[in-house]
């Protein structure tokens, strides 16, 4: 009786590490063993590793997937923020804006690519209207190999339509956490509204924002399916390198090496969010 | 005694059916083409069932990729027991075969009232020997908007375009080019450049062999170089979303381009939706010829093949000008023999067909074959795309790019065993 009952949590333990271990633990081993053996041949190398970084396609896609991360999120979270403030004073219908704000949470990024694309390409409602309107004579070309900067920015817009509810969502759930005798404290004390931001809201949304922040940055680094679809290799980017390598030139190995590069990058980020960002009452 | 007269005649039947399956020749055809279920289902279904009833030969068609079936032909040769009696595969992988000698010539077939296109007849002979029968073919052709012939730079004709005559040359696509760009106030001539589409095959197909008779063979010789510096010209004239096209049908029935290269495939559904408004022309030449890639299929017969006579029949058959006309409607090949193209119905695959013999009938030829470089292909093309990007799209230092590229190419055929071309 005694050890069934000791047996019981491993058990009940199991079905997760299976899965773990078959869904994330055996393919990264794979993938590392790819990423230090030949093509052809046995034996170790690190020819793979030397063959990525010597291509200035490589540096060319970190520095991509890094810049657009770089501006995404900050505008995600910002927007986030506000919008979740906005939505917390909860004035009458409130529940209406969130549905609405929620919407391209249910979108997958090819459908909002997709969507994006509509807008914005050479027959898109942006040219149809500016072509009636007579402002234009020729369309405004978004996409294409010399328009990679006008590319950036719709890859941003889209990015940032698409993924800024899951954030929202976050600091609303951090947001209505936070207990109102915190404010009627404040209040007593003649805190400003600024004030009771800086040293009541922040301080405790600050798990929320760990979490936001960190999830979304994990998935900056896996963005893949709307610069693929707006701008294909025109901007080059990890994700998109990998599948490249993968699919059209099938170098598999090589295309380890990305993938393993992006895995390094996510478990670098999370060990600096997780130590940096730590709230002070953890422990 | 009804029971045993049914039981009776019963095992007559299986008798005289089972007698006649072992008196019908069977023949194998093993290829490397016509794999996905809809091509296979109207090869066995109706090609090889129609060829069985007019010959009285049964056709077992075995669909292998190229290794398999380099392998089983090596194999069978090797122990003398040779089962193959026709081979369909697509130039490369039939060179190889023939250079490791196990082909016979296929000279002497006698296929009456049929033309094979000069070009790849040209090309079924490797080494001296005549190695295959020209099968089916594919390639990649332009499409030309008819509004488009409104920018024609003084000195080119329609005529030149379609025929194609000397004056039809890259340099004249570049000036038609500027025209439109200029009259219209956008580029008009699009390519396919998305990762999926098929742009590096214009460079190495089309661009480099014009230029200087090869694909990877003089990349970095001075004629290579003026292919690099025309590219930098054209490229202001080119379409800037044709980075996002991986096919130009789309763009072409929108009216987003006037003029397009592609692949025959991809620019058919254009065709077959507005046929009065486009036409197919061959591509332009350069200062060694007019480089275009072709697909070449041919039927061979291994050298201890059994049944030759069976498998002559058969590539009688498959080169029949009706024949081919029912594979380019159902399976999108084109024909080998001048005789099908007019026994096209009107329409599309007319146009198209026309354009593609116009093609391959000029005399002024330079064939590109896509090369046999295995694992290496991805490289291959890859190392294209990536000088058009350094050298054309971010200026880099043309002689020192190519350079580079010209000893990566060389050193891709070094470990794939072929040589460079």
């Amino acid at each position: 009786m005694r050890s069934e009952r000791s047996l019981a949590p491993y058990l009940l333990f199991m079905p997760t590490l299976i899965y773990l271990a078959v869904f994330l633990v055996y393919p990264l081993l794979k993938a590392l063993f790819m990423v230090i053996t030949p093509e052809e041949g046995t034996g170790y190398t690190l020819a793979n590793i030397y063959a990525v970084l010597s291509d200035s396609t490589f540096w060319e896609a970190l520095k991509n997937t890094i810049l657009l991360a770089a501006v995404i999120i900050p505008l995600q979270v910002f927007l986030a923020l506000m919008l979740a403030l906005f939505v917390n004073t909860k004035f009458r219908g409130y529940m209406t804006i969130v549905y609405l704000i929620t919407i391209p949470l249910a979108l997958s990024d090819v459908s909002a690519a997709l969507m994006s694309y509509n807008i914005f390409s050479p027959s898109g409602y942006i040219n149809k209207i500016l072509l009636n309107l007579n402002l234009i004579k020729h369309p405004i070309y978004f996409f294409g190999f010399n328009a990679t900067t006008s590319e950036f920015w719709v890859i941003v817009i889209t990015e940032v339509w698409r993924a800024t509810p899951l954030v929202f969502i976050i600091l609303l759930a951090g947001l209505q956490m936070i207990g109102r005798e915190y404010f009627e404290a404040a209040d007593v004390f003649g805190f400003t509204k600024f004030q009771k931001f800086i040293y009541i809201t922040l301080p405790l949304l600050k798990p929320s924002l760990q979490s936001a922040l960190l999830l979304r940055t994990l998935f900056a680094f896996q963005i893949f399916g709307v610069v693929w679809l707006l701008a294909g290799r025109d901007i080059p980017i990890l994700a998109g390198e990998t599948f490249y390598q993968q699919t059209e030139l099938q170098q598999y190995h090589i295309a380890a090496v990305y993938g393993f590069v992006i895995a390094l990058i996510s478990i670098l980020i999370s060990w600096v969010y997780l130590t940096f960002l730590k709230s002070a009452k953890e422990v | 005694m009804k029971k045993f007269a049914v039981i009776g005649l019963m095992v007559l039947l299986v008798f005289v059916v089972s007698a006649y399956a072992v008196s019908a020749p069977k023949i194998y055809f093993v290829s490397t083409q016509m794999h996905p279920a809809g091509e296979r289902e109207f090869m066995v279904g109706t090609l090889l069932k129609s060829f069985a009833k007019e010959s009285g030969i049964n056709v077992e068609f075995l669909a292998l990729t190229y290794n398999e079936m380099l392998s089983r032909v090596s194999a069978e040769e090797k122990t003398g027991k040779v089962t193959i009696s026709v081979i369909g595969d697509l130039h490369g992988g039939l060179d190889v075969m023939a250079s490791r000698n196990l082909l016979q010539e296929v000279k002497g077939i006698p296929l009456p009232n049929r033309t094979f296109i000069s070009t790849l007849e040209k090309y079924s002979v490797i080494k001296g020997k005549k190695v295959y029968v020209p099968w089916m073919q594919a390639t990649y052709v332009m499409v030309v908007n008819k509004e488009a012939y409104k920018y024609l730079p003084n000195g080119l004709t329609k005529e030149d375009v379609r025929k194609p005559t000397e004056k039809w040359t890259y340099e004249a696509l570049l000036q038609w080019a500027k025209n439109m760009k200029e009259k219209t106030g956008t580029p008009k001539f699009g390519l396919p450049m998305a990762p999926k589409g098929l742009f590096h095959r214009f460079l190495h197909g089309y661009l480099l062999p014009s230029f200087t008779g090869y694909e990877a063979k003089e990349f970095d010789s001075p004629n290579g170089i003026k292919a690099w510096e025309y590219m930098r010209k054209l490229v202001n004239y080119i379409h800037p979303a044709s980075s996002t096209w991986a096919a130009m049908s789309e763009p072409l029935l929108k009216g987003e381009v006037l003029l397009a290269w592609d692949h025959t495939a991809r620019i058919k559904p254009a065709i077959v939706q507005q046929p009065d408004k486009f036409e197919v022309i061959p591509v332009p030449r350069g200062p060694a010829g007019r480089g275009y890639i072709v697909v070449a299929v041919g039927l061979a017969v291994p050298k201890k093949a059994p049944q030759k006579e069976a498998a002559y029949k058969l590539i009688d058959y498959l080169t029949r000008p009706s024949t081919q006309v029912l594979v380019l409607q159902h399976v999108g090949f084109f024909p080998t023999v001048k005789e099908a193209t007019g026994k096209i119905p009107t329409g599309a695959l007319r146009i198209l067909a026309r354009g593609v013999t116009a093609q391959s009938s000029s005399p002024d030829s330079v064939i590109a074959m896509i090369p046999n470089l295995g694992k290496y292909g991805g490289e291959f093309t890859n190392t294209y795309r990536k000088v058009f990007k350094k050298v054309v799209l971010q200026k880099a230092s043309l002689q020192k790019e190519v350079s580079a590229a010209a000893k990566l190419l060389k050193s891709l055929f070094e470990k794939a065993g072929t040589p460079i071309q």
